[in-house]
């Protein structure tokens, strides 16, 4: 297994660094202005800061390689591969939406997370539980400590088998992004992530293994995200999801009988659905169709007629589900991100719901 | 603090107009013995405020619990000058006490012979006679008698005797009203006796209800879940909703905070909204006079919320929201055109109907979020941008105009299509009220101007009552 590329950690301890997470706290408990902006100023330089002088990607050569020892290394091109970059994104913004509460912002998801700081509070937030480790700590051996006890509580969490752990301490300590990666788009999975992540994400890993004292290195291919088909699936199985699992012919005389449904309603002022996948994703002809069919018109400030951005569309869906618990309908089983993003059986469980209800209704 | 009555009495304008301006004050209630305001300050002759009173709206002939209106006691204690405001504000001058006396009877009595002489000249009969079956003439002394008597045969009155009749019947439809209604915020959903559930609509159930022996309507909002905030709200928004200081106007009387249930309390109105009477079966005739009558008392009512700052928000003004009231005291029921001879019965009862802006359909800021049910009546600039981006007085006059539409036409407006159509229909595609012919071209024009694409252009309430009243006398 690796060493730490980042030997110089030990024992440089550097006083901003000490304690910037009871510094920003300090600003959470309301110090004096000029003191607090002094603190944010600094917190933010600890942040910015990576808690060591790395120097990235150190080449196998920087290594010895024991007999047989085997490493694995990113393909440089992989790393700018847009599909990985807007991966890395995604989650970026996610890990910032979840911690936005504890207003700690995540900037690099290798230098940010190596040691453990970040996860901890991840989880903590996650799954709402409390990880006893030290808040911070310095030393790598301290780091990796920490590391083991939040992993094997993440483990835990996750249920996986001990085959499906593809992250280590070691792993994630020497910020080696395909273990990071994993351990995210596992986390996200798991907890239901509002985000839509890319299909088919994979990563190109030159594997250098020493045999007979001599380098050999082959090259393998590690797929990140598969195709995205587990978006909400998490609740209770239902019809629909029998419906996709068994019955795929069955699904496109669901769809077509939902699409009949909508647009009776719909074309009454003038539109036509087709697609449902796509047209009911940014929530508009769901909020026109609680509209419609419990009489009322909804004025054009309170949605937003032509979502852009998803925090909009967000909104739109939420707010159609709104109207749809003030009728009577159960609580949508899926999610406003969900259906914003996309998920079509996210998007047929809402409108089944609606159907259900108001199928008799005439004309 | 002294009283509203003793203010009257003692003609302290000044606090008589600070507690006027006070929303929460009825300024038709009566005291013990159900004198109005109006009662006392004619009786004390404060003339200034009598002003004031009629000017907001005090109810004329209003009586008290022996009957006297408020010309009984201005002519028996020698006001000539509020006799004649009375007079000209339409008192009726027949008006009978629970004695059978008129204001005649007690002008003579007490010798107020100028004052006698004016009712004669303005119609005052001679000949009524009390239940004691003495006439005004047997009441006053011999000079004044024999002056009234011949003044009356110059005016060509028959000086025939007419008999007492007992009208006690129409008491307690013009007494003034109990003056403990207005003193109660908060109450216990109990104290109400709901009996029989009257509708359920989107806003809420309605019950029909006594409190305090007065007929009410309580409705209990529809909410999915009432949260401590809407319940905080609620009583944060309550008392903007209890106005009692205008007659055009209809307020909450009370409300009931006790979750899950929020209760708005109101005044029952027999005749229901005017939705109800110009589109519902109720059998109301009404003819342009009345469905003039009921514009300028809205528009009134609209002018008067027009005055408060900040203005009540969502508050649309829709027929649904007008309330018909029925008051006996507006009028003067002893005009022979009220009066059928034979069974002593009110004729042509619909002059005595007047529209109410009804408080309790205020939308709550947190109830029915995102809905609108009436977008007909609503102005387009209403349904794409958000009230406080709006000029909510232009708006209102939309509303407005759509209303004198409704009046004229008598039809629903765009009856044919769902909120949900009509609305979008409005704010993307144009959709307007087309003007039907046969409409005068008067009115035709004031709707139009009323409803102006521009709202900066629509005119203001106190420009149109003018134009209304004009219509009227035609």
């Amino acid at each position: 297994m690796a060493t730490s590329p980042n030997p110089l950690t030990v024992g440089t301890p550097k006083k901003k660094d000490e304690s910037f997470l009871d510094k920003i706290g300090t600003i959470g408990r309301k110090k004096k202005a000029k003191e607090a902006s002094i603190l944010e100023e600094e917190g933010k330089l600890a942040i910015e800061s990576p808690t060591s002088p790395t120097i990235p990607d150190v080449g196998p050569e920087g290594y010895l390689l024991d007999e047989l020892e085997e490493r694995s290394m990113i393909e440089p091109t992989s790393k700018e591969d847009p599909k990985v970059q807007e991966l890395i994104k995604i989650l970026l913004d996610w890990i910032n939406d979840v911690l936005a509460d504890d207003r700690i912002i995540v900037k690099d998801i290798l230098e940010d997370l190596f040691d453990g700081q970040i996860l901890q509070k991840l989880i903590e937030k996650l799954a709402d539980i409390r990880v006893q480790v030290p808040e911070v700590t310095q030393s790598e051996q301290g780091q990796k400590q920490k590391l083991q006890i939040i992993l094997s509580v993440i483990n835990r969490l996750l249920q996986l088998q001990w085959n499906q752990v593809r992250w280590s301490v070691d792993k994630v300590h020497s910020k080696n992004l395909v273990a990071i990666l994993h351990l995210l788009v596992t986390l996200a999975r798991h907890y239901r992530a509002p985000i839509r992540m890319p299909d088919n994400v994979s990563v190109n890993l030159i594997v250098v293994t020493k045999r007979d004292g001599m380098l050999q290195t082959k090259r393998i291919v590690e797929d990140i995200t598969t195709i995205n088909d587990d978006i909400g699936a998490r609740f209770e199985r239902d019809a629909f999801d029998t419906l996709f699992d068994h019955a795929p012919d069955k699904l496109n005389l669901v769809k077509k009988t939902l699409v009949t449904f909508v647009n009776k309603q719909l074309l009454k002022i003038n539109f036509e659905v087709a697609d449902l996948e796509a047209q009911f994703h940014d929530g508009v002809y769901l909020v026109l169709l609680m509209g419609l069919l419990e009489g009322y018109f909804v004025p054009l400030y309170d949605y937003h007629q032509t979502a852009s951005t998803f925090d909009q569309k967000v909104h739109n869906v939420q707010f159609a589900f709104d109207l749809m618990q003030d009728a009577g309908l159960p609580r949508p089983k899926a999610r406003p991100e969900d259906v914003v993003n996309q998920d079509l059986k996210s998007t047929l469980r809402v409108l089944y719901n609606i159907f259900t209800k108001y199928k008799g209704q005439g004309a | 603090m002294e009283d509203i009555f003793t203010q009257v009495r003692e003609g302290n304008a000044f606090h008589v107009r600070v507690w006027l301006d006070n929303t929460e004050n009825d300024l038709n209630q009566g005291d013990d013995h159900r004198f109005s305001l109006l009662h006392w300050a004619a009786r004390e002759g404060r003339t200034n405020i009598v002003d004031m009173l009629i000017a907001r709206g005090a109810r004329i002939n209003a009586t008290n619990m022996g009957d006297d209106t408020a010309l009984h006691l201005a002519a028996s204690h020698g006001h000539r000058d509020i006799v004649m405001m009375l007079l000209h504000n339409k008192a009726n001058i027949n008006a009978v006490n629970e004695h059978g006396n008129t204001p005649l009877h007690y002008a003579a009595f007490w010798g107020k012979d100028q004052i006698a002489e004016d009712l004669v000249n303005n119609g005052a009969l001679v000949g009524i006679c009390n239940k004691f079956n003495e006439s005004p003439l047997e009441k006053a002394k011999p000079k004044l008698g024999s002056m009234l008597k011949e003044r009356a045969l110059q005016l060509g009155q028959d000086l025939q005797k007419i008999p007492f009749k007992d009208r006690s019947w129409l008491g307690y439809k013009t007494r003034s009203r109990d003056a403990l209604l207005s003193r109660h915020t908060g109450i216990d959903i109990k104290q109400l006796n709901l009996s029989n559930q009257v509708a359920v609509t989107h806003s809420g159930e309605m019950y029909r209800g006594q409190w305090e022996e007065n007929d009410i309507v309580a409705k209990i909002l529809s909410i999915r879940e009432c949260t401590l905030r809407m319940s905080r709200d609620f009583q944060e928004e309550i008392p903007r909703l209890r106005i009692f200081n205008h007659p055009n106007v209809l307020p909450v009387l009370a409300c009931c905070n006790q979750p899950p249930d929020l209760v708005v309390v109101s005044q029952f109105m027999p005749y229901g909204s005017l939705f109800n009477v110009l589109h519902g079966e109720t059998g109301i005739v009404v003819d342009q006079n009345q469905a003039l009558r009921f514009a300028i008392d809205i528009a009134r009512g609209m002018e008067f919320l027009h005055t408060l700052e900040p203005m009540i928000p969502d508050l649309v003004i829709t027929s649904k929201h007008i309330m018909i009231d029925e008051d006996l005291a507006k009028i003067n029921i002893d005009d022979p055109k009220y009066y059928r001879k034979t069974d002593g019965v009110v004729n042509g009862i619909d002059e005595d109907l007047s529209a109410r802006i009804n408080m309790a359909d205020y939308k709550f800021s947190f109830h029915e979020k995102g809905k609108l049910f009436s977008p007909a009546w609503m102005a387009p600039e209403a349904l794409t941008r958000k009230p406080s981006e709006i000029n909510q007085r232009a708006a209102d006059m939309w509303s407005f105009a759509v209303l004198l539409w409704e009046l004229e036409t008598r039809e629903v407006p765009h009856a044919d299509l769902t909120p949900m159509e009509c609305g979008m229909k409005i704010a993307m595609e144009g959709l307007r009220l087309t003007i039907p012919p046969g409409i005068s071209s008067h009115m035709s024009r004031l709707v139009k101007i009323c409803m102006n694409e521009e709202p900066g252009k629509r005119p203001k309430c106190d420009m149109i009552i003018p134009i209304l009243e004009k219509l009227k006398q035609k």
